[in-house]
């Protein structure tokens, strides 16, 4: 029966290579994510993941490489947050509200352009995780060893950085090129995981495995295993299950959505867990 | 040009110009208590978490509206509860319940079949299939939010720039933020239509801080804001009718448009 479930449908080759490309997202999304986290970045994450958007939707039109459109779109989107935060006027947030905005209707204007545009939007927003290829997945290999690398590379200083920037600077640490790095290491993620979720639900990897690693642990490198092995097992899960909704049940659910739901309920149950033990730890007079 | 002057003629555009003549105005104005709060982020995560209440109004058959605006809420609370646990900070609280939510809306439209077509409806909105009663709904929502934050302008200026004044005050600082968060989230839902659940958030925040660039008062900033609101929506519609684009994104870009041309105008 477990084997049924939960390995049989990865015999046939395209929802091994899903699974491939899930694992590999969980462990680079774990592993950013928990920087994520310590740095409040979720909105940085959130606004990557809307604009890259037009520069997918670019490519797709003019028939260039979606990495490539991507990679463009996110680097700018990165530079224009720079440049606006500068005017004093102008609140960080609303700066990134305001590039989610832009992108996402310029993503619009130039999909809905062509024919049929509905379909294309439809596919752009929530990803094919299904007809994931061989060179989409070494693409996302090669993107989650440069992320991970320097965020193992970064480590010692990226902690200090998140817990004490005051003190990090007066150590001389060069702390704006580090928060560029980690900027530059969410927009690969987001990237790389764009293709196969979507340009909506990218930050469910980013966020939801290490949030709910927080909520059972203490220490960031604990945080960061149980992050990994969250989406790893939630991942999994989540695309087993929509493979036997869909082929023995007969009810159709979207592969990428069921697993960022399976990613929440595995959140949710930590949270319980978490809860639990606080419960039992609390120190009794 | 002509192309203009014939949809002009048609009842199809007239309505649709309405509507988003009075959305724009409307979103303007709650914009500016979104800049004053600094909530964009429950701006983004609301227009994705009252995805699933649309989608679920629309299967079940009843107003979308209702459907937006009863899940908006719940979601508020999940955010407001999570958020308090100490181990989590707001922003990622807001970050896992807006992909959560979000993920349960496809989930439901991709389990009925032959969804993926209503979907960019709700997404980037469909303006030119508004119907009178949406105007009707749209005008007495707006006109109620309105009424809502003139007669409490004061006491939500004062919370927004000094809480711990206001609450010295003693002014219940905690239900006007709850207020003011209800208030976002129903003019988020009346956008619907007009630009979609996406979109919207570029009518609740790009106005606003276009605003901000040329006003010092929060009273002329709202003026301008709704200004801007509704023009871009009448801008957006006419190059959305000229270019044969998507209608929702067109408004949306003419926001932004309007606001990076005033950060180069007012660059000093």
């Amino acid at each position: 029966m477990l084997k049924r479930l939960l390995l049989d449908p990865f015999e046939a080759a395209f929802m091994a290579r899903a699974l491939l490309e899930v694992l590999l997202l969980g462990v680079v999304g774990g592993v950013v994510g928990v920087h994520v986290l310590l740095r409040r970045l979720a909105f940085l994450g959130e606004a990557l993941q809307h604009t890259v958007f037009p520069g997918i939707a670019i490519a797709f039109v003019t028939g260039q490489s979606l990495l490539l459109g991507a990679l463009v779109a996110a680097l700018v989107t990165i530079v224009l947050l720079l440049v606006l935060a500068r005017r004093p006027r102008v609140d960080p947030d609303a700066a990134l509200a305001v590039l989610i905005a832009g992108a996402f209707a310029l993503g619009v204007v130039v999909v809905s352009h062509r024919r049929g545009f509905q379909h294309d939007l439809t596919a752009l927003l929530f990803g094919r995780i299904l007809a994931v290829d061989t060179r989409q997945l070494i693409e996302t290999a090669l993107v989650a060893l440069v992320c991970v690398t320097v965020v193992v590379a970064l480590h010692k200083e990226l902690v200090l950085l998140a817990f004490d920037p005051a003190g990090a600077s007066s150590l001389g640490y060069r702390t704006g090129w580090l928060d560029l790095a980690l900027n530059v290491v969410v927009a690969l993620v987001v990237v790389a995981a764009v293709r196969a979720l979507g340009t909506v639900l990218v930050i469910a990897f980013l966020v939801t495995p290490a949030a709910g690693a927080r909520l059972v642990c203490r220490r960031v490198v604990s945080m960061m295993a149980v992050a990994v092995a969250v989406a790893l097992v939630c991942g999994w899960m989540g695309l087993a299950l929509s493979y036997e909704a869909s082929v023995h049940h007969g009810v159709r659910l979207a592969s990428g959505a069921t697993v960022v739901l399976t990613l929440t309920a595995g959140f949710a149950l930590l949270g319980a867990a978490g809860a639990v033990r606080a419960a039992v730890d609390r120190p009794r007079r | 040009m002509s192309t203009l002057l014939e949809s002009l003629r048609s009842p199809f555009f007239q309505r649709a110009l309405l509507e988003s003549v009075l959305v724009g105005a409307i979103t303007g104005i709650v914009g500016v208590h979104v800049l004053l709060r600094r909530l964009p982020f429950f701006v983004v995560a609301m227009s994705h978490a009252t995805f699933p209440g649309i989608v679920l109004a629309s299967v079940a058959g009843v107003s979308l509206f209702v459907g937006g605006w009863a899940f908006g809420l719940v979601v508020a609370l999940l955010i407001a509860a999570l958020g308090a646990n100490r181990a989590l900070d707001e922003t990622s609280a807001v970050g896992v319940v807006l992909a959560g939510s979000f993920a349960l809306g496809v989930l439901i439209l991709s389990a009925r079949s032959g969804a993926s077509t209503d979907l960019s409806a709700f997404l980037v909105g469909s303006v030119l299939t508004v119907t009178r009663a949406d105007i009707i709904t749209t005008s007495a929502t707006g006109g109620a939010l309105l009424l809502v934050l003139a007669a409490l302008h004061k006491e939500l200026v004062l919370g927004a720039f000094d809480p711990g004044g206001a609450a010295a005050a003693g002014y219940r600082t905690g239900l006007l933020n709850a207020l003011v968060l209800v208030v976002v989230t129903f003019a988020l839902v009346t956008a619907v239509p007009a630009v979609g659940t996406l979109l919207a958030v570029a009518l609740l925040t790009v106005p606003a801080l276009t605003a901000r660039l040329w006003a010092e008062r929060v009273g002329p900033t709202m003026g301008l804001a709704a200004a801007i609101g509704a023009g871009s929506g009448v801008v957006g519609l006419c190059l959305s009718s000229v270019l044969d684009i998507a209608a929702g994104g067109a408004i949306a870009l003419t926001c932004t448009a309007a606001f990076g041309s005033s950060l180069l105008l007012r660059r000093r």
